[in-house]
């Protein structure tokens, strides 16, 4: 059967048939639903090559991933993906293990088999190479900050202030002395919570202890021997994690010297992993819209695939802090609303 | 004769059914324009999906309390629902709902595209969403209306929240960042009731509240923002009958929206108003209903413009119900007695507070000087 025959078939006309191929979004859900049983039962598949031929459109697009193994990632990808479906898209997903030289060779990759857009998650490419890409005309869109191209399309989350309003909070709560565990990935963004953890030092009138701020892996491990090194240098009253994988292997390390948390130290993280709600003291943290991310990353992305977008647009999302039970917070006031 | 423009949008009558789950989608809103509504209002539009929690209302005989009420329709959903419900004309206003300006101003432009005919931004939710809290500050709302000002060619309505220190300034800085409209209130942040036997709240958590419970603190909302900015006003908060309705308007505002009233009775209360309204503008020889805009204002005072009046309480239409005495027990200042059947109020004791002239069911005791 061909894409008339199906048409006729199901009593509509030709172009509804196609709708619900490119666009099935647009068809209301008991037609689409009507057609594709036309379709499934005369064993229909478009051939995607040929559209690929005759609309210059393969129905893909690419999605690099720093690693695959970091539950945020994923997250991020699967509100990539949704939208993707809706659109009646496949993402190609490609894991560059963090190294600058896989996530060359998969772009290149997805170039050649012609994908329709490709979205970056806090990718380091440098900036030259970027430009060179940009030449190919492929709508491309960053989900993170990139640190030399401020101005392409992309999905940022506030994390400066994120970390700002943590800090508040810490100080709020009567912690004066914050030690900083560091992690490396993303990069830009956990320089952005330093940041914003030097602000509020500031604004408070509190001097920052640079042997308070430790780097670290973004791991438990890395929490584990991060907060031992910080601790051996200084004795803060509370720890701040760029990460809640940071954060679970400092309450680790500290449990294990025998302080408890959070009478003895306070410890925060930043992400809202599932973990963190279930972990004991409930660890107090800064929630990122990692779905959300994604999402507005594949919207941008479609938009500028169907020529709709005029120009880059920038979407900046909001964290959110979830008050627990690690930071020695005694009332409910910030958990309620 | 209740034709009336709103923010350039010629609307047949002012009524328009609010935001909320009866306007979740396009068949829905087609409904609601043809119980004869002005105009409809989608449910919120957020930028991804929640799963829904329940129990989320619950109501009693005076308004309800809802949790979190978003549409479970994708942006990308939107352009067909957008397509069902204007297929038969009539004015859609889309709801969007977000943390972010940028966020907001995707969601706007996108929902112009789809053929919205105004945009309402609903930025003060007393949900868990922390809205509320981020909404009652003027620089915030600022900085929302401006983003989506700017990204759209539309008319921009910001619905405000009761729960600020001073709505004017948040209605003034809706105006100064392009926004063309607010509407005013949004539910008000509540627990309906408690199960004593359970020791259970009815919803397992704070909701918004409506209704009847809000209308008195809506009206004054409007009020206030009429008597102090020039900005068209969209008034909710408890209407379920025609009365209400001119009572907003007679306060200031262009247009009513019914939200509550279409959740507890249906949409038939839609048409019922519209006819009662358009009576009482017949039975008073109005020609526009324009015409009653603000019309209450005037007697609506600040209190430093109060006069000391003497007035005093007099009754009228003597004698009296036999069983009833509720003025004699009710006088805080003791001025009312009663012989009899015959009701006498002492002139030197009576401070004129006017409550025996709301509490008389017969209404024979008024004020004079």
């Amino acid at each position: 059967m061909n894409i008339k025959q199906i048409a006729k078939t199901a009593g509509v006309s030709v172009a509804t048939v196609s709708r619900v191929m490119n666009h099935p979004e647009t068809v209301a859900p008991a037609t689409k639903e009507k057609i594709e049983k036309v379709m499934q039962e005369a064993g229909y598949t478009p051939n995607w090559f040929a559209q690929g031929l005759n609309f210059n459109t393969t129905k893909t697009i690419g999605l690099v991933i720093p690693h695959m193994l970091n539950p945020s990632y994923m997250e991020i990808a699967n509100g990539v993906e949704e939208v993707a479906r809706m659109r009646g898209y496949i993402t190609f997903m490609c894991n560059v293990q963090k190294d600058v030289q896989t996530e060359r060779e998969y772009i290149s990759q997805l170039i050649n088999r012609r994908v329709d857009g490709i979205i970056l998650m806090f990718s380091s490419m440098e900036r030259e190479y970027m430009k060179r890409i940009q030449k190919e005309k492929i709508p491309l869109v960053f989900i993170g900050e990139h640190k030399s191209m401020p101005k392409i399309s992309s999905v940022q989350v506030d994390c400066r202030a994120g970390a700002a309003e943590m800090i508040a909070h810490l100080i709020e709560v009567g912690h004066r002395s914050i030690g900083f565990l560091q992690g490396h990935d993303p990069e830009q963004e956990c320089l952005q919570q330093l940041t914003g953890y030097r602000n509020l030092l500031k604004a408070n009138g509190i001097r920052a202890d640079e042997q308070l701020i430790v780097k670290t892996e973004n791991s438990i491990e890395g929490g584990y021997i991060g907060v031992k090194r910080l601790m051996a240098a200084g004795r803060p009253d509370a720890v701040y994690a760029t990460s809640d994988e940071i954060a679970y292997g400092a309450m680790d390390a500290l449990k294990d010297s025998g302080l408890s948390i959070p009478q003895d130290i306070a410890v925060v993280g930043f992400g809202d992993d599932r973990m963190s709600n279930l972990i004991e003291p409930k660890l107090t943290t800064v929630e990122l819209p990692l779905r959300k991310m994604g999402i507005y990353g594949a919207r941008i992305l479609f938009d500028m695939i169907s020529g709709e977008a005029k120009e880059e647009r920038q979407i900046i999302l909001r964290t959110r802090m979830r008050i627990r039970k690690s930071c020695g917070h005694k009332e409910r006031i910030g958990e309620m609303f | 004769m209740l034709r009336t423009n709103f923010l350039g949008l010629e609307l047949k009558n002012p009524v328009i059914v609010a935001a909320g789950p009866w306007n979740r989608d396009g068949v829905r809103l087609r409904e609601s324009i043809a119980a004869g509504a002005g105009a409809v209002v989608t449910e919120s539009i957020v930028s991804d999906t929640m799963l829904d929690v329940g129990p989320r209302i619950a109501c009693d005989d005076k308004g309800a309390q809802n949790i979190r009420l978003y549409s479970d329709i994708q942006i990308e959903g939107w352009e067909r629902e957008m397509k069902i419900a204007k297929s038969d004309g009539g004015i859609v206003i889309a709801s969007i709902s977000a943390h972010s300006p940028s966020e907001l101003a995707y969601l706007a432009s996108k929902l112009e595209k789809f053929g919205a005919d105004a945009i309402e931004l609903s930025v003060s939710n007393p949900m868990l969403e922390s809205l509320e809290v981020v909404a009652s500050h003027a620089d915030v709302i600022y900085e929302m209306t401006k983003a989506v000002s700017e990204a759209i060619h539309i008319p921009l309505i910001v619905k405000l929240s009761q729960n600020t220190t001073n709505i004017s300034k948040v209605a003034k800085a809706v105006r100064e960042a392009g926004g063309s409209g607010v509407s005013a209130i949004n539910t008000v942040r509540g627990i309906l009731d408690v199960d004593l036997e359970e020791a259970r709240p009815t919803l397992s958590t704070y909701g918004g509240i409506s209704g009847d419970y809000i209308r008195p603190m809506a009206l004054s909302s409007v009020a206030t923002i009429a008597q102090t900015v020039d900005i068209p006003i969209s008034g909710i908060g408890g209407i379920s009958s025609a009365r209400h309705a001119l009572e907003f308007l007679m306060l200031g505002a262009s247009t009513v929206q019914i939200g509550t009233a279409v959740m507890m009775q249906g949409k038939h209360v839609v048409s019922q108003i519209v006819k009662d309204m358009d009576a009482w503008v017949v039975s008073h020889g109005i020609s526009r209903i324009d015409e009653i805009r603000g019309r209450a204002l005037e007697n609506l005072k600040s209190f430093d413009e109060m006069r000391y009046e003497p007035f005093v309480s007099t009754v009228t239409g003597v004698p009296c119900k036999e069983n009833c005495s509720r003025c004699v027990e009710t006088c805080m200042y003791g001025a009312i007695t009663k012989a009899g059947n015959t009701v006498h109020v002492d002139r030197t004791s009576c401070t004129g507070c006017g409550l025996c002239t709301s509490i008389c069911p017969e209404k024979k005791l008024s004020l004079e000087l």
